[in-house]
Order: C-alpha cells, then sequence, then structure tokens
C-alpha cells in the first residue's frame, strides 16, 4: 500500500481546527511559537485588537449613520445655517469683568486684545439681573429669562416649610429605594440629583436645530441638563463631601482653637520626630448604616524645606514649601470593591516650627465622576483624559481658606491661576472641535480674584487693617491682562467670520460696611425673638416665627413671613403684605451708615413690581440694592441677629457686587456693532439664537442686539468713560483714579 | 537549548508529575496565573510604563473624541486614524517586554501541553510512525532506515518509503505501556517512546532536530551527527480534561486566558499599567 504522508502539512490542519483560529486570532499568529508568547503579547494584542474593533466600529459606525442622520436633520430642521449671520459663535465669559476697571485698563494701554476687539466692534456695559450675582445673572444668560422665570434668585434661600436654608439651584437626595445587609446600605437605584432652575437653556434650543454647541462651566448646570450637544458643569457642582468646599487644615499648632472653619476643618497634628501620622477625611459613607465618614491615612515625613507626603493607596508624594502638588487622586473605600474617587492639591505651608498643610477641597475626580458633572458623562472624562484631572468643584477657588487666612494670597493666587490654564485648554479644546455652532466657556478667576485682593484698591479699606497690602496690589489687573491674552489667542483663531462675545454677569464694587439686615428688622420690630434673647445664632436660631413679621437671608434678599407660604406665616397676602412691603422699603432707603452718613440702600425693590414670572413666589419679597462699599453682613447672610446693624467688614473678600444692579453692570465686548446702546445679560441668548438664523422661544425676553441681515450696527467703539457708575468704587478702581477721591 | 530543555522538562516532571495527572485543573489553574504573575513582573520591569501610560490615554481620548463629536466627520476621521497610530505605538511600547516574556512563557506552556495535551495511544489501535532523514548528515537513504519494536507493538503493514526523506511505518499497539520504539539508520539506532493505554501522562509525539524540539521537549533531542532529523507519531489524541478545553490548542486557548485574566485582575496588586 503506497501511503504519502507530508507530516508537516498533517501538522498545520491540527490548527486549522476553528478553536485554533480563535487562539490564533487573538496572537495576530499562526505559529504556534508565536503564538506561545503567551500573555506578554496577549496583554498587548488583546487590547490592540479592542481598540482597533472600538476604532473602526466607531468610525465606520460613524461613518455609515453620518448620511443618515444628514438625511434626518435635512428632512426635519433643513439647513440648520439657512438663514445665520455666523456659523461660530464664541462666548468667553469672564465673571465678574467690571466695565469700570476695564475700562481704567484700557485707558492704561493694559488690555490691548480687548481694545482692538472693541474697535473693530463694540464695548458697553452688559445691563445684568437684579440680584446682581453669579447664578442669577448667568441663568438669565442660559434661559433669557428673570428671575421669575428661571427661579434663581441667590446661592440659597429658605425652605418655607422649616425656614432653614436650602441651595437654591440643586436638590440631592439620597436613593429611597436600599437593600440591607447587615452593616452595608446598597442602594437600588442613583440618588436623585435635581436642577431646581426652571425654564429652558438656549444651547438646548440650538441642539434641537442641530447646531452643536460646547458649553464649559457656566453657572448652575449641575445636574447637566441633557441637550444635543456637550457640557461640564460649573458652580454649585458640589466637592465629594456635597459641600460647596470644604478645605483641610493640618498643623501641629491649633489655629484659632477651633476645629472648624468657615469653608473648612482643622485638623491638629501630633509629631513624632519627623513623623506624623492622621487622615484625609472624606465623604459620608452611604453603604454603611449611619453613613460615617471615609477617611484616608496619611503619613507626613518632615524634611527641612519640604515634606514627603505617603497617603493610603497612592504613590508618595514630595511637597516642597509654598508650592502645591499636583492634583493627587484620592479614593475612599466604601465596601467591598465600591470606591469613591476624588482629587485634590496639597499646600506645605511651613515645617518649623510648626508644620502645617492646606489641603484644597476634595473636588470630583472627572476622570471617576461620583456625581454626574458633564453631558454626555464622558466629556468630563474625555478633558481629563486629554489634560489631565482639573478643578470640578463649582466654586473651585478656595475663598474660604483665604478669608479664614488658612493660606495667603500668594497661594490663593497661584491656585485661582492654576485654575484658570485649566480651563483655557478646555477652552481651545473646544474651539479646536466646533467649526460650527457655539463655545460657551466662563472662567472664573475674574470674580475670585476681584472679591479677595479688591482691598489693594483701597488703602483705607478696613480688611488692610493686620494684613500685608502691598504686594498683590496688582492682583487683578494681572488677572485682567491674562485674560486679555485669552481673547487675543481666541480672535487670532477664530478670525472675523466668528461671532465672539466677551462678557461678564455682572461689575463689581468694594465691600466696606457689612449690614445686618435681620438685626435692623429686630431694631425696626419685624422680627422677634424668643423670650430672654437679645441675640441669635445662624439660621434664625432663636427667632420667633409667630411674631416675625420679616427676615433676611443670602445676599441681597428679604423674606416677608407670608400666610399660606410660610409654615408660621403671619402676614396676610394683599393689602396687608404690599403696604409691608413698602413700608420695609422706604425705610430702607433711608438707612444710613452711622460711621459715615452715608445712606447705606441705594434702592430697594418691592419684588411684586419687577417679578411677573411663574416663579415669582419664590422670589424673596425685597431686592436689596445696596449702595456700592456696602452689602449684607456674613451673619446677616447666615441668618443670625447681632449686636449692631454696621460691622466693619475685616475678610480678605474685601469686594462684591451685591448690591444695586445699576452701579454693577457687566461688560459686553463684541467683534460686531449694536444696534442698541444698553444691552442686558438676556439680551445675549436671544441674539445668539437670532444670529444662528433661529427665531428665540416666545418665552425668551431678550432683544436682538446685532444688526439684521443688510442692517448696519450703529453702536460701536470703545465706551464713553464717562458714561459708567463708580458707585463705592476704591481708589484703585476708578477710572479716572488722577480725580482723587470723589 | 538542548541542555535548557532538559533541565526545564526534569524539574517540570517534578512540579507536575508530583501530584500525579489526575487533577490537571490545578497545574492549569496554578501554572496560567503564575504566568500572569509572571508577565506582569517582566512588563513591569523591562516595559516603558509611561509611554504605555500615555499610549492608553490618547487612545482613550481618541477614541471618547469619536463617541463625542460623532456628528462632526472633520473630527471624526482625524481622531481615528490618531487612535489608530496610538494603537501601533502600545503595541510598540510591548515588543520589549513580549521578547523577553517568550522564554518563560513558553517554557511553563511547552510543558503543560505535553504532560496534559495527549492522551497514550488506544491498545488494539494503529498508529503511523514517521522518521524523516536529515540531508544535511546525509550518508543513509530511506532503505537503510528499519524499525525495532518492543513487545506489545506490532508492525500492522509493510514500511512506506517516500520519494523524499521519510520513512513510514503503521503500527499496531497490542498491550499497554510505555514501549521504546528503535530506528535504526545504516549504524545509528535512534529511540522513540510511544505511549499506549493505561492512566493519563506525559505523552511524546515528536522527538526532532529541529527548532520545533523547544516546543516538543518530552524526549531528548536526536545528536546533531544521527541521520535522523525527526521521529514522529502522526496520530495524536487529545487528553480528555473534564470542562477544561483539550489538547494543544485547548491548553493554548486556556493558558492565554487565564493568564490574561490573572494579569488584568492582579495588575493594580502589582502596580502595572498595560
Amino acid at each position: 500500500m503506497a501511503v504519502t504522508i507530508h507530516p508537516g502539512r498533517m501538522q498545520t490542519r491540527r490548527w486549522l481546527h476553528p478553536s485554533s483560529w480563535l487562539a490564533l486570532g487573538l496572537l495576530v499568529s499562526p505559529s504556534l511559537a508565536h503564538a506561545y508568547v503567551g500573555p506578554g503579547a496577549g496583554f498587548a494584542f488583546a487590547g490592540s485588537l479592542a481598540v482597533m474593533v472600538a476604532a473602526f466600529a466607531l468610525a465606520v459606525g460613524t461613518i455609515l449613520l453620518w448620511p443618515i442622520t444628514f438625511v434626518i436633520r435635512l428632512v426635519r430642521v433643513g439647513n440648520p445655517y439657512k438663514h445665520a449671520q455666523t456659523r461660530r459663535v464664541v462666548v468667553i465669559g469672564l465673571d465678574g469683568m467690571d466695565p469700570g476697571i476695564t475700562t481704567r485698563f484700557l485707558r492704561e494701554g493694559r488690555l490691548p486684545h480687548l481694545q482692538k476687539l472693541a474697535e473693530a466692534g463694540v464695548f458697553r456695559p452688559l445691563d445684568t439681573s437684579n440680584p446682581s450675582m453669579s447664578p442669577v445673572a448667568w441663568s438669565t444668560f442660559a434661559t433669557g429669562v428673570d428671575p421669575s422665570r428661571h427661579g434663581i434668585y441667590d446661592f440659597i434661600t429658605r425652605d418655607p416649610c422649616t425656614y432653614a436654608p436650602m441651595l437654591s439651584s440643586t436638590d440631592i437626595k439620597n436613593a429611597e429605594r436600599v437593600l440591607n445587609i447587615g452593616k452595608y446600605v446598597i442602594p437600588l437605584e442613583k440618588p436623585k440629583i435635581k436642577l431646581l432652575q426652571k425654564s429652558q437653556a438656549f444651547w438646548k434650543t440650538l441642539g434641537e436645530k442641530h447646531i452643536p454647541s460646547i458649553i464649559q462651566r457656566v453657572p448652575i448646570t449641575f445636574p447637566p441638563v441633557p441637550f444635543r450637544g456637550i457640557l461640564l458643569s460649573g458652580m454649585c457642582v458640589p466637592d465629594l463631601r456635597g459641600s460647596q468646599g470644604t478645605f483641610s487644615f493640618f498643623s501641629t499648632a491649633n489655629k484659632d482653637g477651633q476645629a472648624a472653619f468657615t469653608g473648612g476643618e482643622q485638623t491638629v497634628l501630633r509629631r513624632k520626630g519627623n513623623v506624623i501620622r492622621s487622615r484625609i477625611v472624606g465623604p459620608d459613607n452611604g453603604m454603611v448604616k449611619g453613613g460615617p465618614r471615609m477617611t484616608l491615612p496619611f503619613t507626613l515625613t518632615v524634611g527641612e524645606e519640604g515634606a514627603r507626603l505617603e497617603i493610603e493607596g497612592c504613590e508618595p508624594i514630595d511637597l516642597t514649601l509654598r508650592t502645591y502638588s499636583g492634583w493627587v487622586n484620592l479614593s475612599f473605600k466604601a465596601g467591598p470593591g465600591v470606591a469613591v474617587a476624588g482629587i485634590a492639591k496639597f499646600y506645605l505651608l511651613s515645617v518649623k516650627p510648626e508644620v502645617s498643610l492646606y489641603m484644597t477641597p476634595i473636588h470630583i475626580d472627572p476622570e471617576s465622576p461620583a456625581m454626574p458633572i458633564s453631558h454626555p458623562e464622558v466629556y468630563a472624562v474625555y478633558l481629563a483624559k486629554r489634560f489631565g484631572p482639573f478643578a470640578t468643584l463649582g466654586l473651585a477657588e478656595d475663598t474660604w481658606a483665604l478669608n479664614e487666612r488658612v493660606i495667603d494670597e500668594g497661594a490663593f493666587f497661584d491656585q485661582a491661576m492654576a485654575f484658570c490654564e485649566e480651563r483655557e485648554k478646555m477652552l481651545f479644546d473646544a474651539l479646536d472641535h466646533t467649526k460650527e455652532g457655539l463655545v460657551t466657556t466662563v472662567f472664573d478667576t475674574t470674580d475670585r480674584v476681584q472679591h479677595m485682593f479688591y482691598r489693594y484698591l483701597d488703602p483705607t479699606h478696613p480688611a488692610n487693617v493686620g494684613k500685608e497690602s502691598t504686594a498683590y496690589a496688582d492682583a487683578i489687573q494681572r488677572v485682567y491682562s491674562h485674560m486679555d491674552k485669552v481673547v487675543g489667542r481666541v480672535m487670532e483663531q477664530v478670525g472675523p467670520d466668528t461671532l465672539v462675545l466677551v462678557m461678564s454677569d455682572h461689575g463689581f464694587t468694594n465691600f466696606r460696611r457689612g449690614v445686618n439686615l435681620n438685626t435692623w428688622l429686630r431694631n425696626e420690630g419685624y422680627l422677634t425673638l424668643l423670650e430672654g434673647r437679645e441675640l441669635s445664632g445662624d439660621w434664625f436660631e432663636y427667632v420667633d416665627w409667630s411674631r416675625t413679621r420679616a427676615f433676611a437671608l443670602g445676599l441681597t434678599g428679604m423674606f416677608i413671613n407670608r400666610k399660606g407660604r410660610e409654615k408660621s406665616g403671619i402676614v396676610a397676602e394683599g393689602e396687608e403684605y404690599r403696604s409691608l412691603v413698602k413700608e420695609i422699603c422706604a425705610k430702607l432707603e433711608a438707612l444710613v451708615d452711622p460711621q459715615s452718613n452715608i445712606r447705606a440702600v441705594r434702592r430697594a425693590v418691592a419684588a411684586f413690581e419687577v417679578f411677573d414670572g411663574p416663579y415669582r413666589l419664590d422670589s424673596p419679597d425685597i431686592l436689596v440694592g445696596y449702595e456700592g462699599g456696602f452689602r449684607n453682613s456674613w451673619t446677616c447672610a447666615t441668618g443670625s441677629v447681632t449686636d449692631t446693624v454696621f460691622e466693619d467688614n475685616t475678610k480678605s473678600w474685601s469686594g462684591d457686587h451685591c448690591v444695586d444692579p445699576a452701579i454693577v453692570p457687566g461688560v459686553l465686548f463684541a467683534n460686531r456693532p449694536l444696534v442698541v446702546e444698553n444691552p442686558h445679560i438676556a439680551d445675549v441668548p436671544f441674539s445668539i439664537l437670532s444670529m444662528f438664523g433661529h427665531k428665540p422661544p416666545k418665552h425668551m425676553q431678550g432683544r436682538m442686539l446685532f444688526a439684521e441681515k443688510g442692517q448696519v450696527g450703529t453702536v460701536r467703539g470703545p465706551l464713553d468713560p464717562h458714561s459708567l457708575p463708580q458707585s463705592g468704587s476704591a481708589p484703585g478702581a476708578r477710572i479716572f483714579p488722577e480725580v482723587g477721591d470723589a | 537549548m538542548a541542555r535548557f530543555n532538559s533541565i526545564l522538562t526534569l524539574v517540570f516532571d517534578v512540579l507536575l508529575g508530583r501530584l500525579g495527572h489526575d487533577r490537571p485543573w490545578f497545574d492549569l489553574l496554578l501554572w496560567p496565573i503564575l504566568g500572569g504573575i509572571v508577565a506582569l513582573l517582566v512588563i513591569k520591569a523591562v516595559s516603558n510604563q509611561a509611554g504605555i501610560t500615555r499610549a492608553k490615554n490618547f487612545i482613550q481620548v481618541h477614541l471618547l473624541e469619536i463617541v463625542l463629536f460623532r456628528d462632526d466627520l472633520r473630527v471624526v476621521l482625524p481622531a481615528t486614524a490618531r487612535a489608530l497610530g496610538y494603537n501601533l505605538m502600545y503595541l510598540g511600547y510591548n515588543i520589549v517586554p513580549m521578547l523577553v516574556m517568550i522564554v518563560p512563557m513558553t517554557a511553563i506552556l511547552v510543558q503543560l501541553v505535553s504532560h496534559y495535551a495527549y492522551a497514550p495511544t488506544q491498545v488494539g489501535s494503529v498508529v503511523t510512525v514517521v522518521a524523516s532523514l536529515d540531508p544535511a548528515v546525509g550518508g543513509v537513504k530511506p532503505a537503510e532506515v528499519s524499525i525495532e519494536l518492543p513487545p506489545g507493538v506490532e508492525l500492522d503493514a509493510p514500511p512506506v518509503r517516500s520519494a523524499g526523506q521519510e520513512v513510514a511505518w503503521r503500527l499496531r499497539v497490542t498491550a499497554p505501556g510505555d514501549h521504546v520504539l528503535k530506528v535504526h539508520a545504516g549504524s545509528q539506532v535512534e529511540e522513540k517512546l510511544l505511549s499506549a493505554g493505561g492512566e493519563a501522562r506525559k505523552v511524546s509525539v515528536l522527538r526532532t532536530k529541529s527548532l520545533e524540539a523547544v516546543l516538543y521537549p518530552a524526549e531528548p533531542v536526536p545528536a546533531a551527527d544521527s541521520p535522523i532529523a525527526s521521529i514522529q507519531i502522526m496520530e495524536r489524541h487529545d487528553q480528555p480534561l473534564g470542562l477544561l478545553p483539550a489538547g494543544e490548542s485547548g491548553i493554548l486557548m486556556w493558558f492565554f486566558g487565564v493568564s490574561l485574566l490573572a494579569g488584568f485582575l492582579l495588575k493594580d496588586f502589582f502596580g502595572v499599567t498595560l
């Protein structure tokens, strides 16, 4: 029997078995020897193969779907840019940029790019919302409506059922459906996080018209509301502990002898030789009954010029004196296999004689967000992977740490500028990705630095007492100049066809004197304390609600204790209510600071006279428009009743804008002329929709700022510096410093 | 290489044979896991971990870019190209550890294969044994090659001598045992083990001079001056391994899968970026 045998071929045939193909396919090699390379190649090939498959699937899917979505878009909305005057709009929001200070710096030649922008287009003050504060004004920007239509009147409001404070913007409730297993509480649903802002953001309207948007850090966008576009949430995003920012101060000294500061906590350290052991306090553990705080142990080994910080689960960090660490990933273990991720920066304040270490609030880690901070959720992940970790906390710049003098101006300024640089990268990435559509990025740096460095512009500011008051005299100017450069880069990148708007939500003025309206209300007999009480702690601790007709909470609002609205309301609706409001408004406008004999309140506005929207009942009943230099005192904002109505503001937070909105307009720069002389912040979203060729929804209250097609805008060029209000402005902030004190 | 192979074989005969072959799941779990750990240690030691992290990061960035900006082909197409580019970079970073790992991984895997992949030939069945002559040595023609069979193995048909350098014998196994076949080539004799019947055990299917000896280390490599290049048993039967995949390819896949899984599960513990 003649048999021809080819052993090699037979062996090869064995590897043609289907299961072999699978193995070989995985290894991208038909050879046993190569396949035997095993896991080493496996790790690389398995990962790479997955990437290739994913990339091709995504690309092919996108390419295949693109014509379909294009046709759908054509059928549904036609060409979205058919009537557009521009195909791209870029809004650079510079929170708190003041037209007066801007004008001064323009006159001094410090803002060449903004000067160029004003000359090519326009620079005008931008009327702001009432109250003139960021959550309110940016909500008006987002929705194009006044506060009685978007429902945001302040950072906080009171719960009418309890008089307790609550966030105006967000309602966060833990999961109700849970599974109890021993000490663990397993949530069976996600926590309910709800944005309390009403109405509809104009970028949602744009999305419906298939015009893409990238919206970055606009205040009051947490949690992000889904829309056809991309959004990164801004002001009011909490830290990992659920607060609006709680810093940590670790020190071998007991600063001020207290465990807690406003906005922060102190841990007193015990030193053994050069080694200090302590714990970072994280969020409450919702997965364990009683919700104990999660902590991360750390060891600090102190050297001559620095220290080594070793946190459980992290690589060791070498800290240099008075220099920020990079973002450090902190992972708090909530239960088996469950961890909550946060990021924080460390700043070694001193190593001798005492060791002091500052830690920023623990921000939600954008690469693994514990709460939704962007839409789509992967946008934050994308940014983090592209540029590294970034500040996610709404009020990211730690103003309270400086206010409490835990850090100094230098540390604060460095922190603010670092966050600003993070934001710049995001802005330019958004520009790269948006050849058509809307890009809006809000920078908070201008606002925070003015709040904290305004005292440098006023040599007699009460906050200067006991503090260094010259080294950072140029801090505000440096930030304005920095933002001017950013504007210059944007202008260079986008070209003249893009509509560029540089705007702020409000301006700034001095904050020298705090006014405790609750104390004033008590003195005037509108607010009554419980028997035997002369004063009240925070949150109306000793207020007798059955005999109280009015109370103040937050930064500009005064509430009437109205029957049917407040839990223990005593003021009847109708004439009693209206006459009480009028009476208080008149008295407020006559309120004089005994120290200077200056009227403290420029204009007290009855809400019922200015608001007619569906959420007008949520409004404070009186909006207190202070004169420049005055503001609700810190104790008034938290519902305390103190000894005196007026007090010096000695905190580093020395500039403010919670005054009469008429004296703190924002700014509007555009690279096109306007058709109106006095633009309002509500006009901006209206105009953007119009410039894209789409009729704004009827509920929007703004006007078109720019000329229609075929028309010419007549309001152009830089601003007449004499036209600006300068009420209360510090000498260093005045447009005409040569004139001297007014 | 031959010496290295024989040392490894000795070591693994002790390690794998000690518990017997009735509990293959133990060895087939333990060794891939150890393989995964070895891989992690090698990767940690010789790879550019920062580069791998960076490449992986950029791959993810560009994949997310495709997801986020899917409506804009001007973004999607370059992002796809960049993702694939960084993928190549990622593969590049893995070349060095891959090369380093070839030796230990191959060593472990071939030993597992020789111990667990093949079943002994069933008593009563017919097997074909093929001897290949080494043309480099020469001096012996196929006609001069014969086989000497031990008790328990019988010639089932006359040998077939191919036009090339091969001789094949069809043999019938009549008794269990580890039979030693002797192939005579001129004055030289080379032995080949034929395992038949009985319990699962290490089975040798190929004895060769070629590089393939690395993959079939159960028997010593023929001497360099031997006219016999290889002796091969053509009928290989997979050793059943219960629920585990059997045969060369089964063990290969299993080893690959378990070591990968172990590596991915333990990478954080070892602080390795894959």
